[in-house]
């Protein structure tokens, strides 16, 4: 079970958990978002699923964003992710836990899920992002999103916080569409 | 110095966590980029429907009328309304398509010694497959022709048929239109593929509408599964086989034949016991589907949620996601064209 606060932070150092299941954008976006940010100490560390493993608990840093990346293409993304996100302690979900979403445009069978995805976002009160995982433009456009949130959450821009920026920010699924569900 | 260098280990670095040996394939992720439905679409999608009942369409159609319509493999294309179609005008618009596929064949630069030359067009309606007082009749369109060197009693044979037809379309929709409009949403063509784009620009010149490919959805794959499922005991299905491509490299095809038998013991445990409503909600596909899934993955240990389910197939009918359809047994016609009536409805582009 990750807890957020367990470690103490170090100085101007962020660190980011990117957890999908195919490990297909998370290279990609590990790449970027290490390239673009000089001024401070970014780690990114990949995991295709939670729980994370036992023996590096003591190596490893202090999580300050946990991103899940759901790709509408396949099911079994979205169920992964479903599960995954049952391994965290509820403390991050105050600002710390993002999803972002590849693949929306995609016709077949992804209406369902991009809903159950919102759906799952909206619950746990976390942003949504959509990503464009097919042009190096789209990815790069969603390091450089992730890349805020990062530096919000892990306490280097002043006077903001993850709470703040989660409650700005945060999925929701406006009122007459799940009227219309129910 | 640079702060950066008092760090130990290098400023940035990743580490990959947990690389588990049963997922071992990577992704191949194609790019489609298609219209996607706004969101309101995804209100009128229906959690539940009606279980499939045997209708005994031969009483209220027809026989040999329904004879045609179970014999092939349709392909499936939605279209928007029609503008001014008179059902007392069929045999007029019979000689117009006739005339215009004759003419558009001798548009070409070459005369085309083949066997299209002659057409002979016969509309028709399919009277009694309707459902509600919104639905418009089937109208059913088949076009015969002569091979070149045939004797003088050779009869036409037929080269492409097709049919529109609308049953238990949203009523709401069908009120919304207004009155010289015919809607017939689903059109459903065998045939050559010359053929089926000429009758289409000719409906297209005469009424004003506009076709589209009604390319479906995997869940819709997973109903029609489900339903006919459900019919196995009072029509046995013999077997239902799935079909899945995996997104692998090379993409991996997955054909799994399930019992007839074994099917229905699996669905029985889905619905609870007894149901007063006949209706099947899509929490009981799901788990249907899911079951089928996780039996697979216990024995093969490869997760078909990954994968798309392509074609389901059973001795009732069959079904491939490109929009193909063939209907064996004609006493579930009713439902299975009332899910594809939603399907063109929902995928005709809405203002």
């Amino acid at each position: 079970m990750l807890k957020p606060f367990r470690k103490v932070p170090v100085l101007n150092t962020a660190s980011l958990l990117l957890v999908e299941n195919e490990e297909q954008l998370q290279t990609r976006l590990a790449d970027i978002i290490v390239q673009n940010e000089k001024d401070v100490n970014i780690t990114v560390r990949l995991a295709r699923k939670l729980p994370l493993p036992e023996e590096n608990q003591d190596s490893r840093p202090r999580i300050d964003l946990i991103v899940f990346i759901v790709n509408l293409r396949s099911e079994r993304s979205l169920q992964s992710a479903e599960q995954s996100v049952k391994y965290l302690d509820p403390g991050f979900f105050l600002g710390k836990v993002c999803f972002v979403v590849t693949g929306a445009r995609c016709l077949s069978g992804s209406s369902n899920r991009l809903l159950t995805a919102r759906k799952l976002a909206a619950s746990l009160h976390c942003p949504l992002l959509f990503a464009e995982d097919q042009t190096n433009e789209g990815v790069i456009t969603v390091a450089v999103r992730l890349l805020g949130i990062l530096k919000v959450a892990a306490g280097l821009v002043p006077l903001t916080t993850g709470l703040y920026l989660n409650s700005l920010s945060h999925c929701m699924i406006p009122s007459d569409l799940e009227q219309n569900l129910d | 110095m640079d702060r950066r260098s008092a760090v130990n280990t290098s400023v940035t670095h990743h580490t990959t966590h947990r690389r588990s040996k049963s997922y071992g394939r990577t992704f191949d992720a194609t790019s489609r980029f298609c219209y996607t439905p706004g969101q309101l679409t995804i209100t009128r999608i229906p959690t539940s429907r009606e279980a499939a009942k045997a209708h005994k369409i031969t009483e209220k159609v027809d026989p040999e009328q329904v004879a045609l319509l179970v014999k092939n493999e349709w392909k499936l294309s939605y279209v928007t309304p029609l503008y001014q179609f008179r059902y007392t005008l069929l045999n007029v618009y019979a000689k117009h398509l006739s005339a215009f596929l004759v003419a558009e064949k001798q548009q070409g630069t070459a005369v085309e010694v083949g066997l299209e030359t002659g057409f002979k067009v016969t509309f028709s309606t399919v009277l009694g497959m309707v459902e509600t007082k919104d639905d418009a009749e089937t109208v059913f369109i088949q076009i015969h022709s002569k091979p070149v060197f045939a004797s003088a009693g050779d009869t036409p044979r037929v080269v492409w048929s097709g049919w529109l037809t609308c049953i238990n379309g949203d009523p709401e929709y069908l009120q919304s239109l207004p009155p010289e409009f015919v809607s017939l949403p689903l059109f459903c063509t065998s045939g050559t593929e010359s053929l089926t784009f000429l009758v289409k620009l000719w409906f297209e010149r005469t009424f004003d509408c506009s076709f589209g490919s009604l390319s479906l959805d995997p869940n819709d794959l997973q109903w029609l599964a489900a339903l006919w499922t459900g019919c196995h005991s009072d029509n046995n299905i013999r077997s239902l086989k799935l079909a899945w491509t995996l997104p692998a490299q090379p993409p991996l095809d997955v054909s799994l034949t399930v019992n007839g038998q074994d099917a229905w013991d699996l669905w029985e445990k889905v619905r609870p016991g007894d149901r007063a409503d006949d209706s099947v909600s899509i929490e009981e596909v799901k788990c249907f589907i899911t079951g089928i899934e996780s039996h697979f993955f216990r024995h093969f240990k490869i997760h078909l949620s990954a994968g798309v389910l392509k074609k389901v197939s059973t001795a009732l009918g069959s079904v491939h996601l490109d929009g193909k359809i063939k209907i064996t047994c004609s006493d579930y016609m009713i439902t299975v064209m009332t899910l594809l009536t939603e399907c063109a409805i929902l995928k005709m582009p809405t203002i």
